[in-house]
């Protein structure tokens, strides 16, 4: 009897082994109570903009960081890209600790901030040989034209920035972040600036790319639209309002993918989802709801 | 109408009213001040004969100019080359910047008719001397654009660096250089046009060949024409040369 429990001890452990991982895929990101305070610069101000955040995120998951405007949640897609140091707690990506920007996580800016000086093509080759500096010149070049294929501003890879729209520029940067085939894209408010058509089509596009890449890049996007953060997120975390702003409530999005612009809006679990996420933003619904 | 004969045209009008200014303040001056046919008469005669040399106090107006833009030329050469390291230095050092602003600020208001003396303590030879207060009063406004569009990277662009790991020299070659270089332009604009200043003032002082020295020696034969239409050729080549740079400016100028 008791070699037979041994044995099924044993088997438990090796099967665990096996299963645990397929289950709980590693983690991509991991936020470790972090919090960010900024100093003035004469030193006498702080200001706390974001409290003691847990959050993890898992390999090829989509998540949305929702919330008011001052709630914190560039600061803290900051502290996952390198670009801001937590005060207090640590930020893990691709299982080591961020230290500031690596060629592991690609950045979107909400003004594109391509450089007007340069082509197109210039403006992906140069963040492409900075981030990948020891990959042979050819294989940096492909990199550059696949990605701008893949965005379809091939043909306008001669153009500089200024000759660009909107929609073009938000594109270019995208695929400036693509290029350098980061496990993790960090994209902050990137259509925020944008007409809504262009917008609506921009997410379709994203969600394109993802998928090419057989959906293995981890995404965090940083918005201020509820429909944008539910049609393309597999989680929305919603934050509380600034200072010391903290998460309120993770909300998940069991949606099917592929996702359909139309269809969805007649989903009852997207019309659950989406008075939920209306009700934790406080949004105001009628004229009824303002004070005189 | 076309662009090109319109500003043709505002050009001509222009001049119509500056002549019509002249012709009136001639004659309220009982022709004191030469009418402008006269001196039209004379500047042309000037010009028909320009690279003539009879000695070392009498030579053609052209030979003149380009005594004087050679000169310019050099003093705003070498000013450059001062003013564009140093702005880069005080633009991308703040403690650089506070000590040597103050300096800046004292030296860039005093006259070039006063540094002369001292270029000729200097350089003791007065064509040397007036190179040397060219420099002197020209390469402050290359020297504080520099500086100014070396500090004034819009954040964006530094974003990009560091977002993508850009190596100290990447930043300075891709990003810093090419981000500060209209406001580099500008100053050099300003500057030449300082020097082309100078160069009129220094030479009246100095004498040898060159345009200011023209003005001043008509002045003593009593040609008032030849004063007036020196004046005209100075503020000639003095547009010219803010064109040209203002075209240099807007082939480095890029929308963003």
């Amino acid at each position: 009897m008791e070699t037979i429990k041994l044995h099924h001890h044993v088997d438990e452990e090796i099967a665990d082994a096996i299963i645990e991982p397929a289950l709980n895929p590693p983690l991509s990101i991991e936020i470790k109570n972090v919090s960010v305070t900024f100093r003035s610069s004469n030193g006498k101000t702080k200001f706390t903009a974001v409290r003691e955040i847990d959050l993890e995120v898992k390999k090829g998951e989509i998540i949305s960081l929702i919330g008011h405007s001052g709630c914190g949640k560039s600061t803290l897609m900051g502290t996952i890209s390198g670009m801001v140091k937590p005060t207090s707690g640590e930020v893990w990506a691709s299982g080591l600790k961020v230290t500031g920007p690596g060629p592991d996580r690609g950045i979107v800016f909400q003004n594109y901030s391509l450089l007007p000086w340069l082509t197109v093509f210039e403006n992906i080759f140069v963040a492409v040989d900075a981030a990948l500096k020891n990959k042979p010149a050819v294989e940096k070049k492909e990199l550059v034209i696949h990605n701008l294929k893949m965005v379809h501003l091939w043909d306008h890879k001669d153009k500089h920035p200024g000759q660009l729209s909107g929609g073009m520029k938000q594109r270019v940067a995208i695929a400036r972040a693509f290029a350098i085939n980061p496990s993790i894209l960090l994209l902050d408010e990137p259509f925020g600036a944008l007409d809504a058509l262009t917008k609506s089509s921009m997410h379709v596009e994203l969600l394109k790319l993802w998928n090419l890449d057989n959906r293995e890049k981890t995404i965090v996007m940083v918005t201020h639209d509820i429909e944008e953060a539910i049609f393309l997120s597999d989680r929305v975390v919603v934050m509380n309002n600034g200072p010391e702003a903290t998460i309120k409530e993770i909300v998940n999005i069991p949606l099917d993918r592929p996702r359909n612009k139309r269809s969805i809006v007649h989903d009852p679990m997207y019309m659950e989802i989406h008075d939920r996420l209306l009700t934790l933003l406080n949004a105001k619904l009628s004229i009824d709801d303002i004070e005189d | 109408m076309n662009k090109k004969l319109l500003s043709i045209v505002y050009l001509l009008a222009g001049f119509a009213v500056l002549f019509l200014g002249w012709e009136l303040a001639s004659i309220w001056s009982k022709r004191e001040l030469p009418s402008p046919f006269k001196t039209m008469a004379i500047f042309f005669n000037m010009w028909s004969n320009p690279f003539y040399d009879a000695g070392p106090n009498d030579k053609g107006i052209g030979l003149q100019l380009l005594a004087s833009l050679k000169r310019v030329f050099i003093g705003f050469g070498l000013g450059t080359l001062i003013a564009i390291p140093f702005g880069f230095l005080i633009g991308s050092n703040k403690i650089i910047m506070n000590i040597l602003n103050p300096v800046i600020q004292i030296l860039r208001p005093v006259s070039p008719l006063a540094w002369f003396p001292l270029g000729l303590a200097l350089m003791k030879v007065s064509d040397k001397a007036t190179i040397f207060v060219i420099v002197i009063t020209s390469l402050w406004p290359t020297l504080i654009n520099t500086a100014f569009g070396v500090s004034s990277v819009p954040q964006d662009h530094k974003n990009v660096g560091k977002a993508f790991g850009f190596s100290h020299w990447k930043y300075i070659t891709k990003i810093l250089l090419p981000a500060s270089l209209p406001l580099v332009i500008t100053g050099l604009r300003l500057s030449i046009g300082v020097a082309w200043l100078v160069i009129v003032a220094a030479e009246m002082l100095s004498g040898g060949v060159g345009i200011g020295f023209f003005v001043w020696d008509s002045w003593n034969a009593l040609s008032l024409e030849k004063v007036m239409s020196a004046i005209l050729i100075i503020g000639l080549v003095g547009l010219v040369l803010d064109k040209l740079f203002s075209a240099i400016q807007k082939r480095f100028t890029y929308a963003i």
